[in-house]
């Protein structure tokens, strides 16, 4: 089968049925993910991002055959999910992040060649092929300890190397920096750009922007199991570059009625409010205009404000603002 | 005022034991679910009677009505046993021991209140027994027997749950507790006397047993149905009581024992 | 479908071990196993042998001994198959045995093996400490069928154990069908006493199970009767149940991926 696309999907749909109570049972239907068209070619490294339940596990776990699509296809290098399971399998890896999915008594040599015998690696191999993979993931010389001994990071390692054991063509990357420590995440970053340089296709899904930012070719922005939007990090950065972006310092507690009167000001595409420290800082996005300055410390008048700056916009800022629905206009 | 506030705090401390202990129930008990609560709770037990009456039968050991009350009994142990060992191991595992032991509530009404549920459904877990065996296997329950047997019930459920919670004291520090369980719940089998009769258990089994739940309760229930006197019935039921007591405050022990270790060593959330 | 080539019988064999060795080494780890597979044993030969002693057959102690590691076989086969399953679903690893290209119920069949050898274990054990407690004779009807009638018992029981973890890949709580099953089938296979004394409807569950006719098997070589005719049913029975196995398995993934009851979350 000859396909330029290693993963393909077409209106792509989930829905589970779930039953609360057991006397008078409520049943509700969740639509988990709803229509997701997605083209991934050879070779990319291909972000998915959104926040939590936006359906990310969901999507990949339909990619990866573990569960069936309720409507749309998808096919991983041409091989359909739903029917070629088998084959889809023979060709992907799959790697998620936390503590679980490893034999917590058995040592990480004794889990890799379990699974290099699952994944169908050549008897001859196995061996070389593990001790190539602890080396990569920099596990060596730990690889007879019990895993439930190991850290979050060391964890993750084994993870990826799990996943990597029949050399996938495809490799699946659910939130693998959750939880680890910058040292690790700058280590895994390293081993998922060299898997990328060496041919292999790569769908990560993450919460970290600059993770995204600084790894991926494409990002498709999805939220409440549909697409909000796709392209570069810098196609994406673009959408809100045209706005921009300012902080205020804040001293008094920012209310409801102080973000609903910037969202009402005319140029204001956005305003939200963090904590940090003693301050609340209020972040808006907004047209540019001469005014913009002075429109948003008038509606924050009754308040005590601080520092005033302006930036350029993130990826955080686009991804903000596109999970908000305010960006105007596609990529 | 004092009056008030006493009976304020009486109310505080009824709702910390009844309420606490039936949330504690739902968060903590994972049999609660139907399939879980037929399966474990109601199908394995009978089916545990009928083999012993079977196995009695065919061995010639001892008749129906000896293996029915025997183990109708010895089911308390399934809710009771393990039920009470969740309700301290699964706090482990989701994490939220060290939030409970935060609690500045008295430990005696946070832990004794979450032995209650458990109780009650071992009373039902009995009560199901008892009357499904008995027609199953064609026995009749005489009316002079239930009040008697009502007594005997409460008294096997209340000590085998402080038996429960005494081995789930071990849980804050232990982290295979079900260890002991398995292990506690394949002794009561063996040492309750529900399937061997006294007279040819050795003097060693038989002394185990009168240290271990339920022992002096089948004992007692055999009594009231052979047609013995209450105060006959009752001479085997304060036995009972003490071993429930027994057990009461070793759970108190061990808890306290336990919590002032794990702030001495940091060790409350190895897993 | 083509036939399997030479290189997918050594696949297959290389598989079992490979799995059996992961599994039997994961169980063996388990504090509550070990403790399990020591303790269990003792209780149950010695209530056995009590029981056989306060009743009429107090000189067909080897047969009460036998007869409760039998019962431990059933057991181990039961909880370890479903406890296997359902941990792999706490820890997550079911996920990832699905999702490897191996077929569901090649990846199945070493854990339930692993179990069966557990259980092979707890068969010898208990009949060990029935000699050693309680000065038992070990002095079998039939000497050579005693060991291969064992075998055969606990492949069989493997084999049955493969259409049980369909069923609890399937099912979210199927330890409550665990609980639940232990001692029926303990009763209408006649592990300990002769299931010659039920009642006549539960002729049929008897003969479905082949743990009914590895105990027969196992009893005749132990007590004297026909060893190797009960032990090819057993076999025949447990080829059966595999292929009824391989048959729901298929559907069983495919269901378990519609519904999605992989994963705890």
């Amino acid at each position: 089968m000859t396909t330029d696309l290693a993963i393909e999907a077409e209106n792509l749909a989930r829905s589970y049925r779930t039953r609360t109570g057991w006397l008078r049972p409520q049943r509700k239907t969740i639509e988990a993910v709803r229509g997701v068209h997605l083209a991934v070619g050879r070779g990319e490294l291909f972000g998915l991002l959104g926040p939590n339940g936006a359906g990310k596990t969901t999507t990949i776990k339909m990619l990866n055959t573990l569960l069936l699509p309720t409507s749309g296809t998808a096919r991983i290098l041409g091989y359909d999910v739903a029917r070629d399971a088998l084959e889809v399998r023979r060709r992907i890896g799959y790697v998620f992040g936390g503590d679980r999915g490893l034999y917590e008594r058995l040592s990480a040599l004794d889990n890799l060649r379990y699974f290099a015998e699952l994944y169908g690696v050549e008897p001859r191999e196995q061996l070389p092929r593990i001790q190539e993979l602890l080396e990569t993931v920099g596990l060596s010389g730990r690889e007879k300890e019990r895993v439930e001994g190991y850290s979050r990071g060391m964890r993750q390692k084994l993870h990826i190397a799990r996943g990597l054991l029949h050399r996938p063509q495809v490799l699946f990357l659910d939130e693998p920096s959750i939880g680890v420590d910058p040292a690790a995440a700058r280590e895994l970053r390293r081993v998922v750009a060299d898997l990328v340089a060496g041919g292999t296709t790569v769908l990560l899904t993450t919460h970290y922007m600059a993770e995204a930012d600084e790894l991926c070719d494409r990002i498709a922005v999805i939220a409440s199991g549909t697409l909000r939007a796709e392209g570069t990090p810098a196609e994406l950065k673009d959408r809100v570059r045209k706005l921009d972006v300012l902080e205020v310092e804040v001293h008094d507690a920012v209310g409801p009625e102080h973000l609903q009167r910037l969202r009402d000001t005319a140029g204001i595409e956005q305003a939200t409010v963090e904590t940090s420290g003693t301050v609340d800082v209020v972040t808006v996005h907004a047209r540019p205009s001469h005014g913009t300055h002075a429109a948003v410390l008038a509606a924050l008048a009754d308040l005590r404000t601080g520092k005033v700056t302006t930036r350029e916009p993130t990826l955080e800022d686009a991804y903000l603002s596109i999970i908000n629905g305010t960006t105007t206009g596609s990529a | 005022m004092t009056t008030v506030s006493h009976a304020s705090r009486a109310s505080r401390a009824l709702r910390l034991a009844f309420h606490g202990g039936g949330l504690s129930y739902r968060a903590l008990f994972n049999w609660t679910t139907p399939p879980m609560f037929i399966g474990t709770l109601l199908v394995g037990p009978l089916f545990q009677i009928f083999f012993f009456v079977h196995v009695g039968r065919s061995l010639h050991v001892a008749d129906d009505r000896f293996y029915l009350l025997g183990n109708a009994v010895l089911a308390t142990s399934m809710p009771c046993v393990y039920g009470a060992i969740m309700a301290v191991a699964n706090e482990r595992r989701f994490g939220t021991l060290g939030a409970v032991l935060l609690s500045p509530r008295s430990r005696g009404l946070i832990w004794g209140g979450r032995v209650l549920p458990y109780a009650v459904n071992g009373l039902a877990v009995m009560t199901f027994m008892m009357l499904v065996g008995a027609l199953v296997l064609g026995l009749t329950l005489p009316p002079s027997t239930l009040l008697g047997l009502a007594q005997v019930f409460v008294v096997a459920a209340m000590s085998c749950a402080l038996f429960g919670l005494a081995l789930g004291a071990l849980a804050v520090r232990i982290r295979d507790v079900y260890v002991i369980s398995n292990a506690a719940f394949t002794l009561l089998i063996l040492f309750s006397g529900a399937n061997l009769p006294p007279e040819s258990m050795p003097g060693w089994m038989n002394a185990i047993g009168s240290f271990l739940p339920l022992h002096h309760a089948i004992e007692a229930l055999r009594a009231l149905f052979a047609g013995a006197s209450f105060g006959e019935v009752w001479s085997a039921l304060v036995l009972e009581v003490a071993v429930a007591l027994g057990y009461a405050a070793l759970a108190y022990g061990l808890l306290r024992f336990f919590e002032w270790r794990s702030r001495a060593n940091a060790a409350l959330d190895v897993m | 479908m083509a036939l399997p080539t030479r290189r997918d019988v050594h696949r297959f064999w290389r598989l079992m071990a490979v799995g059996v060795r992961t599994h039997v080494l994961y169980l063996s780890r388990s504090g509550l196993e070990l403790v399990m597979a020591v303790f269990a044993p003792i209780v149950f030969a010695t209530l056995a042998v009590y029981l056989f002693r306060a009743g009429d057959q107090p000189d067909r102690l080897l047969q009460a001994a036998v007869g409760a590691g039998l019962m431990g076989v059933w057991s181990a086969v039961l909880f370890g198959g479903g406890g296997a399953i359902q941990e792999q679903r706490w820890m997550g690893t079911l996920e990832t045995l699905v999702a490897a290209p191996t077929r569901l119920s090649l990846v199945l069949l070493p854990i339930t093996f692993a179990t069966a050898v557990v259980g092979m274990y707890s068969l010898i054990a208990t009949v060990a400490w029935g000699v050693v407690l309680f000065g038992i004779p070990l002095t079998p009807a039939s000497p050579l069928l005693f060991v291969p009638a064992m075998l055969v018992c606990v492949v069989a029981l493997g084999m049955m154990g493969l259409l049980m973890a369909a069923t609890f890949v399937l099912l979210r709580n199927a330890n409550s069908l665990a609980n639940g099953l232990e001692y029926p089938v303990w009763m209408f296979s006649g592990v300990l006493v002769s299931t010659a004394t039920l009642p006549e409807w539960t002729r049929p569950i008897t003969w479905a199970l082949p743990t009914s006719w590895a105990a027969r098997a196992v009893q005749a070589a132990t007590g004297g009767g026909e060893v190797v005719w009960p032990s090819a049913v057993a076999l025949g029975l447990g080829l059966a149940y595999v292929a009824l196995a391989l048959v729901a398995l298929v559907w069983v993934e495919r269901r378990a991926r519609g519904t999605g009851t992989l994963a705890l979350t």
